[in-house]
């Protein structure tokens, strides 16, 4: 344990001056001079203080495992005694990812708010039949979002301390996803239209219930619905009508980065440090393909799109499909590749047709 | 560094959307097919014009005929967004305990939480960190001593909301989105109170244990409003004192910037409780007496102990001494302003407690208060 310098000189002030006055307890300042690591001094840089500047000497020293049940920062003296929080995920790979606390800082500088960062006043009346399909989208973005927030809000209070950056990170997540939820609410109810039908929610009912660990949440949160989320709003983005419309695909897109980010590096690392996660892995997408796929039957969120990017209801079963079937091609070629990226292997033979289908698409 | 396949899109790369894998080309020669589009007519109500204030288009603007709605009682059991045609088919999925209105409303939800967007702040550059000069050991020393405290306990604020919003149904979605800004705000606060233990000389100095797994505490509460009388009223309200406090602690500009934007966030938070208990007593005169009983317990517990940084005699008490008085050697004045701090913690929590209608606690002797205020004042 570092000494700090104060430490005895304050003890033996205190002990002759304070306590003198009558009422005034003397100091105990058993506290002072316990630190682990004194005479730290983490200068700003063009960036700022980040988060990451702070991951010198031992405040940097991240342990595969960490057992303390309780909130003690990470170099701090733990306290003994303290009764136990429970924190059910203390390896750390089961949430690690490197760019967590850069991921942290990089969203909150890219803060946005969609009461003033959208151009609403750019959204002019579309024809009905595109207002509806646009409308049923954001419905199903809302419950996309919907499912983020209580997914992640879920894990989060179960997460040790010692990976404080991962904590804080999801933190950015599960508000960039109240904020998603916000955005697509608003745009449904503000062009003359209004919320459409929910979705089938097998997808969400499948991240919702995976109770095998937070890095099976990822899997399917990010890696499956995040690639196809991504894939759809880069789509949207390019057939969008308006500058608001324009402006929230944008936005999102950029949120939802992030959450990729940290999602991939983490499957990344848990494949890299635990033996059979690759094996894991392989056997959660081989179930969860088959509910991607199930789920992708239901026609209205593909009918939806088919309208959109066609711009109305005429062309929306030649061009507009056209574009999903490119779009759905485009998701299915960046899932597999991610997947192979990964080390995870995936032989399209043992998967659905109706998702294989889109691999020769492009 | 971030890197990684979606780096493009991070940084705001227009172009990016041009990267390969996402196609040119579109055949229009292909497959055509027929659209069922019956769906268009299973929506939620149509006709919907929400326009934008001289605020923007806030949520208060797109509450609007039955989206504007909210049910007493959710029955809502599949995660859908409130005013959305229900599928008969859809899962069950949704496990939340929050299904009464009552157990977790507020007015002024929308606001707070619009609010909450506009004041976000980053601790990497909105803090003058620069302006940070040595300090004199002791008070180095205690600087790091309560930044340790509250790195330690400002995450409390951010599992349990987190904890509660996943069991929330989204037909609450406003008070919901609040609490997920509250959790954004407290992983800032972690943050900048390590950012300024490391910044100067110091370190992390012993953690106190101050937020443990013992009955009352925070963490294991079984009930929202229970939580919310525990953290909000009681422990964020003690806090947001010292925080306003703040300039009477700062050594430097960066000190002083930290605890502003620190009690700017927890103030809504405080706000938050404050109105939702309002909302409770309006609404649940039958659960009057429990929150009472909550009261009585915050006020034994979490007022007097270990989680007030200015509480009876604790480490980061005795660091707040030092800071205020300006050093060891003036530990007595330094205490005398913790004492006048302590006695504007509870004027303020009676103030709080009163707007949100249970002044009586305080006429009717049932509350400790005034007792421990004699007590600061003795």
């Amino acid at each position: 344990m570092a000494k700090a310098k104060a430490s005895q000189a304050a003890a033996e002030s205190a002990a002759g001056q304070a306590g003198a006055i009558d009422g005034i307890p003397q100091p105990k300042l058993d506290w002072a001079g316990r630190s682990n690591q004194w005479g730290t001094r983490v200068k700003p840089n063009a960036y700022g203080l980040r988060l990451g500047d702070l991951n010198v000497g031992i405040y940097g020293e991240i342990p595969d495992q960490w057992q303390d049940q309780t909130r003690n920062p990470r170099g701090a003296i733990p306290r003994k005694g303290v009764p136990p929080l429970g924190f059910a995920i203390r390896d750390k790979s089961d949430l690690w990812a490197e760019s967590s606390g850069d991921l942290y800082e990089e969203a909150i500088q890219r803060r946005w708010a969609p009461a003033t960062d959208i151009p609403w006043n750019t959204l002019k009346p579309l024809n009905e039949g595109l207002e509806r399909a646009i409308c049923q989208v954001s419905t199903e973005l809302c419950q996309y979002a919907n499912c983020d927030v209580e997914t992640i809000t879920s894990w989060q209070h179960q997460m040790a301390y010692g990976y404080h950056e991962v904590k804080q990170f999801l933190a950015t997540a599960s508000f960039d996803a109240a904020r998603q939820f916000e955005a697509f609410r608003k745009r449904a109810l503000s062009n003359g239209g209004g919320l459409g039908l929910e979705g089938p929610g097998q997808v969400n009912r499948m991240i919702l219930e995976s109770r095998g660990g937070w890095t099976e949440a990822v899997t399917y949160l990010f890696l499956m619905r995040g690639t196809f989320t991504m894939t759809m709003l880069r789509y949207l983005e390019r057939y969008a009508h308006n500058d608001a419309e324009r402006a929230l695909y944008r936005y999102t897109l950029q949120d939802k980065a992030r959450q990729m980010t940290y999602g991939l590096e983490h499957l990344q690392y848990s494949i890299a440090h635990q033996d059979d996660m690759a094996l894991i892995m392989q056997q959660l997408l081989f179930i969860g393909d088959r509910v991607w796929a199930r789920e992708m039957k239901d026609h209205v969120l593909m009918e939806a799109l088919c309208v959109v990017f066609a711009g109305g209801i005429s062309d929306a079963g030649t061009t507009g499909y056209a574009i999903y079937r490119q779009m759905m091609g485009d998701f299915m070629n960046s899932y597999v590749d991610t997947c192979e990226w990964l080390g995870v292997k995936r032989q399209p033979e043992m998967m659905p047709n109706s998702m294989t289908q889109y691999l020769k698409v492009n | 560094m971030v890197k990684g396949p979606y780096i493009g899109y991070i940084l705001g790369d227009l172009n990016y959307r041009r990267e390969p894998g996402m196609s040119e080309a579109v055949d229009l020669a292909t497959v055509e097919i027929e659209l069922k589009l019956d769906w268009m007519n299973r929506q939620g109500e149509w006709q919907t014009h929400a326009k934008p204030g001289k605020s923007g288009l806030t949520l208060a603007d797109i509450q609007i005929g039955s989206y504007g709605e909210t049910p007493e009682i959710s029955d809502n059991m599949t995660g859908r967004p409130r005013g959305a045609q229900a599928r008969p088919g859809s899962f069950r999925i949704g496990n939340y305990s929050v299904r009464t209105k009552n157990e977790i409303w507020l007015e002024n939800a929308s606001f707070l939480y619009e609010e909450a967007l506009q004041r976000q702040w980053s601790s990497a550059t909105d803090v003058p960190w620069h302006t940070i000069e040595p300090l004199p050991d002791d008070i180095e020393e205690a600087q790091c001593e309560l930044a340790t405290f509250l790195t330690e306990v400002e995450f409390v604020a951010g599992d349990v909301p987190a904890r509660w919003i996943s069991e929330t149904t989204p037909d609450y979605f406003e008070p919901r989105n609040v609490l997920l800004a509250q959790v954004m705000d407290e992983a800032r606060h972690m943050d900048v109170f390590r950012k300024r233990a490391l910044a100067n000389g110091g370190g992390l100095m012993q953690a106190t244990g101050g937020t443990a797994g013992v009955v009352g505490s925070i963490d294991l509460a079984r009930d929202f409003t229970e939580m919310s009388s525990r953290l909000h009223i009681s422990g964020e309200g003690a806090v947001l004192t010292i925080f306003r406090m703040g300039e009477l602690m700062a050594y430097n500009d960066a000190e002083k910037a930290i605890y502003r934007l620190c009690a700017q966030d927890e103030a809504r938070h405080v706000a938050f409780g404050v109105m939702h208990m309002r909302y409770m007593s309006e609404e649940a005169p039958d659960r009057h007496e429990e929150i009472e009983c909550y009261l009585d317990e915050a006020e034994r517990q979490i007022l007097a102990g270990s989680q007030n940084p200015a509480g009876n005699q604790t480490a980061s008490s005795e660091a707040l001494a030092i800071l205020l008085g300006g050093g060891v050697a003036h530990y007595d004045e330094g205490f005398r302003k913790l004492m006048a701090i302590r006695r504007r913690q509870l004027v303020e929590y009676m103030k709080r407690v009163k707007s949100a209608g249970f002044g009586k606690r305080f006429e009717n002797g049932r509350s400790q208060v005034k007792e421990m205020m004699a007590v600061s004042a003795a």
